[in-house]
């Protein structure tokens, strides 16, 4: 009995040690206040921002930014993570088309009482960019930086087959004629040695949306409830996408995998549709590259905007000192720093106008990428928009793999994507 | 039954004391968070809100989620032939390397392999072992006159990675009926011998039924990593979105708290898969007192 007692006690006794352990807060100094920063981005991006960080602290001695970088899987389960524990970050890095997903979660502040208090402070901002985060209430989040889609060549490719480079006058079907000029078997193995194209299919952002809206569809309707890709026009799109495989101008998604992914970068395929973002790594790469806007449909030119952005938690203690790094990285100074990375678009209109973004190292035109602005549609921001992109993507990947007819499955993929947006209304 | 000797006076609060902080782990890592499962799976929670009663809804939409139902039969196809295919495969691994052979210590190591290298690194290898323009394996279909076969394609994908897995799992199945066959009297098979029996025969009516409780554990830990699965299938069949084209079971979990926000949904997923597990396991011990033989 008395062994059972001084048992309890001592299981008492470190549950206690355990749990007072768990529960020390973080000591409450009256000295500088602290921030959390996270975003996703690749680790050179973490040196620009920090930076920037730098900057401002300079500017603000009072308060301290902590940048945490994580790759963009582990970024979002991370975030996740930090919410339900209750600790979210102070600041961080969004995608617009989740923003709704975590706006009507009623995780984020609604930053219009602060743009209020700045007068003309969104007046730089292309207007494209701030469309995405603009509410009934207000802004509950700022883009940061934008990406258009744009067609992507490498002149080498072209150089050898004695081919023009693309302009701005290229249609849907120069591109298809071109890209099977440019799909060689230079061994004679039967096997494509060089793809005319190569773009991804899964995610509507680098290719499909473009096309569907070329063709005069649309993807889904201004209420979310329904979704419009298989109807009308756009159904003309995926055939396009159909013939792009058929014809073996396109490596399907199971040989694109085979090569790492992206085959523009390693050399593989003689054009591709992609955003700034990928400048970088194919100028690391290499590869001798030039750009051109997205070709046009029948329904004329197109392309797909989306931005990232900054979010502040609501939960956060520090929402002015929050709101003063997000200002001080939206103003120019910050922007132009952001221009250096070369990863992407500066959301001002005066930092991308000017030599910081259009002058920037090799020769690629850069303005190819701002002037696809003039027709460039957003990228949709609805709820649940993960799950419908897995819906569509994953149910079109055996057309492209050879293995299901594209009429077939576009019919069975429409109602499961309708039902996910009638679950997240 | 009773082993060993007792603990006496101190040296039983010395033993608590040892054991407290397993016991602590237990409780709060393991039986925690089994209780708390259990409690938001009767909540609708997103993460950030404060959950709210659902009562059984989420267990009701269990069945109408297509993704889920999906997944669940991913599982269930998948550990129907990787269980059996460990099992036996294993089995018959260690009855060869059960022998005094030259070299048969690099045949051991050589099997058991793939259970100390990374699943990143097997995956990799596997991935250019499947490859459908540059495989190794339709090289050599080609090479004698076939088609290639697009192994990880929405069809195929299923065996291709149920083959992977049990190549990866064979090696830990050997080790452990390799210790069981050891165990057996050499004298049975002496005896067995001098009856007239063959070797198929001594296999049959001596190993088989004197390596059951090596089969009942290999079985046991078998389903448990089969309904555990997740590297290697995500990581052979992870497509650009961080889907996969083989969801299984613990991926659809994972999807839905920490992408889709729906810990209630998820949580009722994981109950559902841990009450399928238990109930396996009691049929499982039921077959032991049945047939298992302990000497």
């Amino acid at each position: 009995m008395k062994n059972r007692i001084a048992t309890i006690l001592i299981l008492v006794l470190i549950a206690a040690l355990l749990l007072s352990a768990c529960g020390s807060s973080k000591p409450t100094s009256s000295g500088p206040v602290e921030i959390t920063f996270m975003m996703w981005g690749a680790p050179e991006e973490q040196t620009v921002w920090q930076a920037v960080v730098d900057d401002f602290q300079a500017a603000n001695p009072n308060i301290k930014v902590n940048v945490e970088v994580s790759d963009w899987d582990s970024y979002w389960t991370k975030l996740n993570t930090l919410f339900a524990g209750g600790t979210p970050p102070d600041v961080f890095a969004m995608d617009a088309p989740l923003y709704l997903d975590w706006q009507s979660r009623g995780a984020l502040l609604n930053l219009q009482p602060y743009i209020d208090a700045n007068p003309g402070f969104l007046d730089g901002f292309y207007p494209q960019t701030l469309m995405a985060y603009k509410l009934d209430d207000g802004y509950y989040g700022l883009p940061r930086d934008f990406q258009t889609i744009t067609l992507f060549y490498n002149k080498d490719m072209f150089d050898a087959a004695g081919m023009a480079y693309p302009t701005a006058d290229w249609t849907y079907d120069d591109l298809l004629s071109a890209s099977k000029q440019l799909t060689l078997d230079k061994d004679n193995d039967g096997k494509t040695d060089q793809y005319g194209l190569w773009t991804d299919t899964w995610d509507m952002e680098l290719f499909w949306s473009e096309l569907i809206w070329a063709n005069g569809g649309e993807i889904i309707s201004p209420d979310h409830t329904k979704t419009l890709i298989a109807e009308g026009g756009a159904r003309d799109a995926w055939t396009y996408i159909d013939t792009l495989y058929k014809e073996g101008i396109m490596p399907t998604p199971a040989t694109a995998g085979e090569y790492g992914g992206d085959l523009f970068q390693s050399g593989q395929a003689a054009m591709t549709t992609i955003g700034h973002w990928a400048v970088p790594g194919y100028v690391a790469s290499n590869i001798n590259f030039g750009v051109a806007p997205m070709p046009k449909g029948p329904k004329g030119a197109a392309t797909s905007v989306n931005s990232a952005g900054f979010v502040i938690s609501k939960d956060s203690k520090n929402h002015d000192a929050a709101f003063a790094f997000i200002k001080f990285a939206l103003s120019e100074a910050g922007q132009k720093r952001l221009a250096e990375l070369g990863f992407a678009i500066p959301v001002l209109k005066s930092v991308a106008e000017s030599d910081a973004y259009l002058k920037q190292p090799g020769d690629l035109d850069q303005q190819v990428f701002l002037d696809s602005l003039a027709f460039a549609h957003m990228k949709p921001v609805f709820k649940g928009y993960e799950e419908w992109a897995g819906v569509v993507g994953d149910g079109l990947i055996p057309v492209w793999d050879g293995e299901a007819d594209l009429n077939t499955a576009l019919d069975a993929v429409v109602p499961s994507a309708d039902e996910i947006l009638a679950n997240n209304k | 039954m009773e082993y060993g000797l007792k603990p006496l006076g101190r040296e039983k609060l010395w033993l608590w004391l040892m054991l407290v902080p397993t016991i602590i782990g237990l409780l709060f890592g393991t039986i925690g968070s089994l209780l708390a499962t259990l409690t938001l799976s009767f909540f609708d929670w997103d993460l950030i809100g404060s959950p709210t009663w659902a009562g059984i809804s989420n267990y009701d939409a269990l069945f109408k989620n297509e993704s889920y139902m999906e997944a669940f039969s991913n599982t269930l196809k998948f550990s129907a032939m990787y269980v059996p295919g460990v099992v036996i495969i294993s089995l018959l691994l260690a009855v060869l390397l059960n022998r005094k052979i030259r070299g048969v210590g690099i045949f051991r190591t050589i099997y058991f392999l793939p259970t100390v290298t990374s699943a990143v690194a097997t995956a990799l290898v596997w991935n250019m072992i499947y490859g459908r323009d540059t495989g190794i394996l339709n090289f050599m279909l080609e090479s004698v006159g076939m088609s290639p076969i697009c192994w990880l394609c929405t069809n195929n994908a299923m065996l291709s990675v149920v083959i992977v897995n049990v190549w990866g799992a064979i090696g830990e199945g050997m080790i452990i009926f390799l210790a069981g066959l050891t165990a057996i009297p050499r004298d049975y098979y002496k005896a067995a011998e001098l009856d007239g029996a063959s070797g198929f025969q001594q296999f049959l009516r001596v190993t088989i039924p004197l390596v059951t409780p090596s089969i009942f554990f290999q079985t046991l830990i078998a389903a448990i990593n089969a309904f555990q699965a997740y590297d290697y299938i995500y990581m052979l069949t992870r497509r650009s979105g961080g889907d996969s084209s083989v969801p299984v079971a613990v991926f659809s979990i994972y999807r839905n708290a920490f992408h889709f926000f729906r810990m209630g949904d998820a949580s009722a997923q994981a109950i559902q898969l841990a009450v399928l597990v238990a109930l396996f396991m009691g049929v499982m011990f039921w077959w032991e007192r049945r047939y298992v033989v302990y000497e």
